[in-house]
């Protein structure tokens, strides 16, 4: 069956900004140990400092990017230091701090539709659920999106690994990521590499989330949902692992794009809206072959593989 | 001043009927959470099925019962007036399908519940969180798209169960309804809760690998406890969609079902009965007046948006504070007092 080439390139797109929020999910899931309830109303978030530039002072929503890179950043430094790190401090359990980045969510959400029904206000026009696609343009063959959202992909790719391999800050992040208490004996202040991941976590989301409305609808609720997503790309991939999140990433963003579209030309446009369920089934098999995700299967050990080498 | 007497009974009954709904939900939780430290992020999912239970299934049984044919949206609105005329003629009928209504909510609320942990019950504490609020957020999203399981975005309608009963009193019968109900849950939960098996739980939640130790199968545990917590929190939906004689999808969020009964029972105390209850009537009563009173706060303030946003930012801001400065809640946790326990504190106060 021949796939449309708007429908890859739709695919693609989710998925590299899929790729955005999983990085931020595990890098700090790693380092603080806690996975993010609110990671996708950081990139709503992001969403609304776009919509509130492009209403306000006409700014296309690409040139926003730098912009929410930096706000989205400011407000992962904020939620660590003032609503973690307390937490942390007292010795509090997981579950304590999962629930605690559950109230963030809800506080996210709530200041966000506090400031939709504000900025409507200002600008006597909805704010509650909007979109950019009337903002997006051609270049060659592709949609300007599709281009713009590789190019970002690929920048914040590169400048992780130069980050991260070539840098002594990157050896000291590595090392507080692998083993914290080891890397505080060797000097490493791992209070320095959190506060980092936390920037980044939030400015990946922003940047997403300035991206998003070009491809969905946002409302303020959109990030209870893309949240399945996010954690189902960061699980199938594994949570320990950064790369992990680009390979579940892609594999979730393709596989939620592809088979609802199957789905659809079979059943008709209505199951569209069901596009989460397949990131949920793929998510429920995953944990039951390998809850540690795809990079934390040692394949050489797996059996069956090993027998179908053999025998060919 | 009759009028503002009427406004504060009905006040008055609103906060008994979601003491009652809300107390329901958060005992089940409680025997999960607090007790079993198992973190059901996907506590709404229950009561959604509770709800389903109604509109979805006791409406098409009716639908079967009475010859009516059609779309669930349109039938069930001629299911609710045939039915409300049948009830109000003969009230042993409506009383029949609410306690038919409840044990089914329980038994589909129950299998529901044992097999949505299954994929991860193996797991570690954040993965078990992870994948129940995503089976929750899922199946919230399917009921409200798919029309023809409760109407999604449409909705159905549900038969007045009280119909027999004159308009101006059913408010008040249907709070003695749902307080019966939650005091039902409350001695059943706080006899589980005393049993051996509430002392297994606290083990579990303290020490997996103790419990594992005793030749204890934690993931028949896990299971067995999400089930009977599920099937609980299965009675409100049912109660609830009974109470607002109609199911609609979106009053089954993850904020109203699953935060707002973790902030109860933290707020109270993590696995105390009586501290739920407690932390149960004060939320309510600060959520109610705030519904109540929304207009007359968003004046006051010159609040330039909805007071239900004003609502979120509170209390997810009084959940972090329970978080950092009260975590043991209103009323501590107390040690279970078993028999042997009980001579034990005995002997030592008779030795002082």
């Amino acid at each position: 069956m021949a796939i449309e080439a708007s429908v890859v390139e739709g695919a693609i797109i989710y998925s590299n900004l899929l790729v955005l929020l999983s990085i931020g999910l595990t890098i700090t899931y790693i380092t603080t140990a806690v996975p993010n309830f609110a990671q996708g109303s950081f990139a709503v978030f992001g969403s609304y400092i776009a919509l509130t530039l492009l209403r306000l002072f006409g700014i296309h929503p690409y040139y926003s990017i730098p912009v929410a890179f930096v706000f989205g950043g400011g407000l992962g430094i904020a939620v660590y230091i003032f609503v973690l790190k307390p937490l942390i401090k007292r010795e509090a359990e997981i579950v304590i701090l999962m629930i605690a980045t559950l109230a963030l969510d809800l506080i996210l959400l709530g200041f966000l539709g506090a400031y939709s029904d504000y900025l409507a206000n200002i600008t006597k026009k909805g704010a509650k659920k909007f979109i950019f696609t009337p903002y997006d343009f051609n270049i060659g063959d592709f949609s300007a999106i599709f281009i713009v959202s590789l190019i970002v992909i690929a920048l914040i790719l590169a400048c992780l690994f130069l980050l991260l391999y070539k840098t002594k800050f990157g050896v000291a992040l590595r090392a507080s990521m692998e083993n914290p208490a080891l890397a505080e004996i060797m000097g490493v202040n791992v209070e320095y590499t959190r506060i980092f991941s936390w920037f980044l976590s939030g400015s990946l989301a922003a940047v997403a989330g300035c991206l998003l409305p070009f491809r969905q609808e946002i409302v303020p609720l959109t990030g209870s949902i893309i949240i399945v997503s996010i954690f189902a790309a960061s699980i199938v991939g594994g949570l320990a692992t950064i790369y992990g999140a680009l390979v579940g990433g892609y594999i979730v963003g393709i596989s939620e794009s592809f088979v609802t579209y199957q789905l659809s030309t079979v059943f008709g446009s209505g199951v569209l809206v069901y596009s989460k369920v397949v990131s949920l089934i793929v998510l429920i098999v995953m944990l039951i072959l390998a809850p540690q995700g795809l990079t934390g299967v040692r394949w050489r050990k797996v059996k069956w593989l090993k027998s179908i080498f053999s025998s060919t | 001043m009759e009028e503002g007497k009427m406004a504060q009974e009905y006040l008055f009954l609103d906060i008994v009927i979601w003491f009652g709904l809300y107390l329901i939900v958060c005992l089940s939780l409680n025997i999960e959470y607090g007790f079993g430290g198992i973190p059901n992020f996907g506590r709404a999912l229950a009561v959604l099925i509770g709800a389903i239970t109604v509109g979805g299934i006791v409406n098409r049984i009716l639908m079967i019962f009475f010859g009516i044919s059609g779309g669930i949206v349109e039938a069930s609105g001629e299911v609710k007036s045939v039915v409300n005329g049948v009830i109000a003629t003969n009230p042993g009928m409506g009383i029949g399908i609410l306690l038919v209504s409840l044990l089914l909510a329980a038994i589909l609320g129950a299998i529901t519940g044992a097999l949505f942990i299954l994929p991860s019950a193996k797991l570690s504490e954040d993965y078990l969180a992870i994948t129940l609020l995503a089976i929750s957020e899922v199946m919230f999203m399917v009921s409200y798209y798919n029309t023809d399981m409760i109407g999604g975005y449409y909705g159905v309608s549900v038969p007045n169960i009280l119909a027999f009963i004159p308009g101006e009193h059913r408010l008040l019968v249907f709070a003695g309804v749902i307080i019966l109900t939650a005091f039902f849950v409350y001695l059943i939960v706080h006899r589980i809760t005393n049993s051996p098996y509430g002392r297994l739980l606290k083990a579990m939640r303290e020490n997996e690998m103790v419990v594992e130790a005793y030749g204890k199968n934690v993931m028949t545990i896990r299971i067995k406890t999400v089930a009977v917590g599920s099937a609980i929190a299965a009675l409100a939906g049912a109660l609830y969609a009974f109470y607002s004689v109609n199911v609609i999808a979106s009053s089954f969020s993850r904020v109203e079902w699953t935060f707002y009964p973790f902030l109860m029972i933290l707020l109270g105390g993590l696995a105390n009965n009586k501290g739920v209850a407690a932390g149960v009537l004060a939320f309510v009563t600060v959520k109610i007046l705030l519904i109540v009173y929304k207009f007359e706060i968003t004046a006051a303030l010159h609040l330039p948006f909805e007071a239900v946003w004003l609502e979120y930012i509170m209390f997810g801001i009084l959940m972090l504070i329970i978080l950092v400065y009260k975590p043991e809640g209103l009323i501590k946790e107390k040690p279970i007092m078993t028999e042997p326990i009980k001579r034990l504190s005995k002997s030592v106060k008779g030795n002082k």
